[in-house]
């Protein structure tokens, strides 16, 4: 009984110890370790992308880095609650997280997708060449931090993602993998956005995530047209054309 | 050394040695709960090693004195690495400035002796086994290098107590910092352990498996030996994951012993999880699966390099 009384005496001190430390940290520098926890989890999801093999991982990856973007931009407002604030994420929630894996998601059922993804190069050599990316970008941003203002860490993640939805792009056969490559680099932009401005217009944002919405679309028709001509809808194929 | 040190290490060490077997129990048995069985009890890998030591050691005719010395050399190793591991906030038995890479090589003796022991008897199914083992453990070596070396190279330290002392979880660029260590060491744990998404333990005659193959033709007290050895392997790894969730601010024993059971209790549940949810990678899968922890070592020290 003593040591219970004891352990939990103990551990009751240790959280309030840390709550205190985070306290005065001030909230901003809070702010910023939450971004730098949710761009180092982008980062891991894009390493994940990297070394899987399976269309639907691709989905799932895309719905969880929309989660992230949701906390992302959900976190600032914190402080200061409107519920004009609110109208972005929950958009940004709606379009990354919802309607587009269900599209894509009844795009690979309809057209009866193979659940591969058909890479053009070895996965190992895919991540091989992700790390080497990754390591230059940081680098790069190193350098850039230091002459202007911006977060390392969000910065050099959203570069990476760039970088690694156009290699999905240059390195996958599937049209469908490449579409996911393409919302991949659009996250990458949107984390890049974020690490720049903290807040850009929000009228801006809504628009983009309407672009991007519209873009999966015409490719989701386009995938469907294309099908019906060439039964493989592997961009291979494409090449053989002739008008 | 004083005296009460000394004293407080040995009982690390013995608390390594009593408990290991009792952590690879209580993860069967949550597998088995966690796929709807009632389990073999918690305490069954005691009795499995009681009754393997009181068996008889049979030896392949066609091995040498490999195997013979092969079991003694991997148990003292792995108890030796077992002795340079910090519990709670005591200072390990074995400590001195560089012992991370005498901890990764002790481990990579045992490992050299159970792969040249499973070729001495000359078996090719062992052959195959001792193969994919050092193939494996090329690959899973870096992610060890990278995990605690990316610590080491952060504080400057070279002494796995010390690399664990400089933890401060006020410091808060560390507790991105371990949550993403974590993960790798999770990896590496299940790699150098064989469990499940590299390595099957349960099958035994399939020719898909790695570590188990490699100890078919040893029976009685070898047997025992490497089995004993492989439980304080996975508790070893157990332990490193749990030495980062001590809050080395506060030295207080009670902490120390919720920190250690809590954490202990929570890495057996999600090994057990991760080894009902998923089946066995194909064999050229593993190496994307142990790039993939490398990458988040790298990643690891990437982040820290370029904030701080």
């Amino acid at each position: 009984m003593v040591f219970i009384q004891s352990c939990s005496h103990s551990i009751i001190q240790l959280m309030i110890g840390n709550f205190s430390v985070l306290a005065s940290l001030g909230y901003k520098l809070i702010k910023n370790i939450m971004q730098n926890v949710l761009s180092i989890l982008f980062c891991l999801s894009l390493f994940y992308l990297s070394v899987t093999s399976r269309v639907k991982a691709y989905v799932t990856v895309l719905q969880f880095q929309g989660v992230l973007l949701t906390v992302l931009l959900v976190f600032p407002f914190i402080g200061h609650f409107s519920i004009y604030a609110l109208i972005l994420p929950a958009t940004l929630f709606f379009v990354k997280v919802i309607l587009i894996p269900k599209y894509i998601k009844k795009i690979i059922l309809d057209l009866d997708i193979k659940r591969t993804i058909e890479p053009t190069i070895q996965q190992i050599t895919f991540l091989l060449i992700i790390i080497f990316s990754m390591t230059i970008i940081f680098i790069i941003s190193n350098v850039l931090s230091k002459s202007t203002d911006i977060e390392t860490i969000p910065f050099a993640s959203g570069f990476t993602a760039i970088a690694v939805g156009i290699f999905v792009i240059i390195y996958r056969k599937k049209l469908i993998v490449h579409v996911a490559g393409f919302l991949v680099l659009e996250n990458g932009i949107f984390l890049f956005g974020t690490a720049v401005a903290s807040e850009l217009p929000m009228m801006i944002e809504i628009g983009v995530l309407l672009d991007v919405f519209v873009v999966v679309f015409l490719m989701g028709i386009a995938i469907n047209k294309i099908s019906s001509t060439l039964s493989g809808f592997d961009v291979t194929a494409l090449g053989r054309l002739k008008d | 050394m004083e005296l009460t040190t000394f004293v407080r290490g040995i009982i690390s060490l013995l608390v390594v040695l009593g408990f290991a077997p009792l952590f690879a129990g209580l993860v069967n048995k949550l597998k088995a709960i966690f796929t709807g069985r009632l389990g073999a009890p918690v305490l069954q890998p005691y009795s499995d090693l009681k009754r393997l030591f009181r068996k008889e050691t049979i030896n392949a005719n066609s091995s040498s004195f490999i195997s013979v010395i092969s079991p003694t050399i991997n148990l003292v190793a792995v108890v030796i690495a077992a002795a340079m591991l910090p519990i709670g906030f005591e200072r390990p038995l074995i400590s001195f400035e560089g012992d991370i890479i005498l901890f990764a090589y002790i481990l990579g003796l045992a490992r050299f002796f159970q792969i040249l022991a499973a070729m001495d008897i000359g078996s090719s199914f062992e052959g195959m086994g001792a193969s994919r083992e050092a193939a494996f453990a090329v690959f899973a070596e870096p992610i060890f290098f990278f995990t605690l070396g990316s610590i080491a190279f952060i504080s400057g330290l070279t002494s796995i107590y010390e690399i664990y002392h400089s933890i401060r979880l006020d410091n808060v660029t560390y507790i991105v910092f371990i949550i993403v260590c974590s993960i790798s060491v999770f990896i590496l744990a299940v790699t150098e352990c064989s469990r499940m998404p590299v390595d099957d333990p349960k099958t035994h005659l399939e020719l898909t498996m790695i570590h188990e193959v490699m100890i078919l033709d040893n029976s009685g007290v070898d047997l025992f030996l490497y089995q004993y050895s492989s439980h304080i392997k996975l508790f070893i790894y157990a332990i490193l994951e749990t030495s980062f969730f001590y809050p080395f601010g506060i030295r207080s024993y009670t902490v120390a012993i919720v920190i250690f059971v809590v954490v202990i209790t929570a890495l057996s549940i999600s090994l057990a999880i991760v080894e009902t949810i998923t089946s066995r990678f194909k064999m050229k899968s593993i190496p994307h699966y142990l790039l993939f922890a490398t990458a988040i070592g790298i990643l690891n020290l990437l982040i820290y390099t370029f904030t701080v």
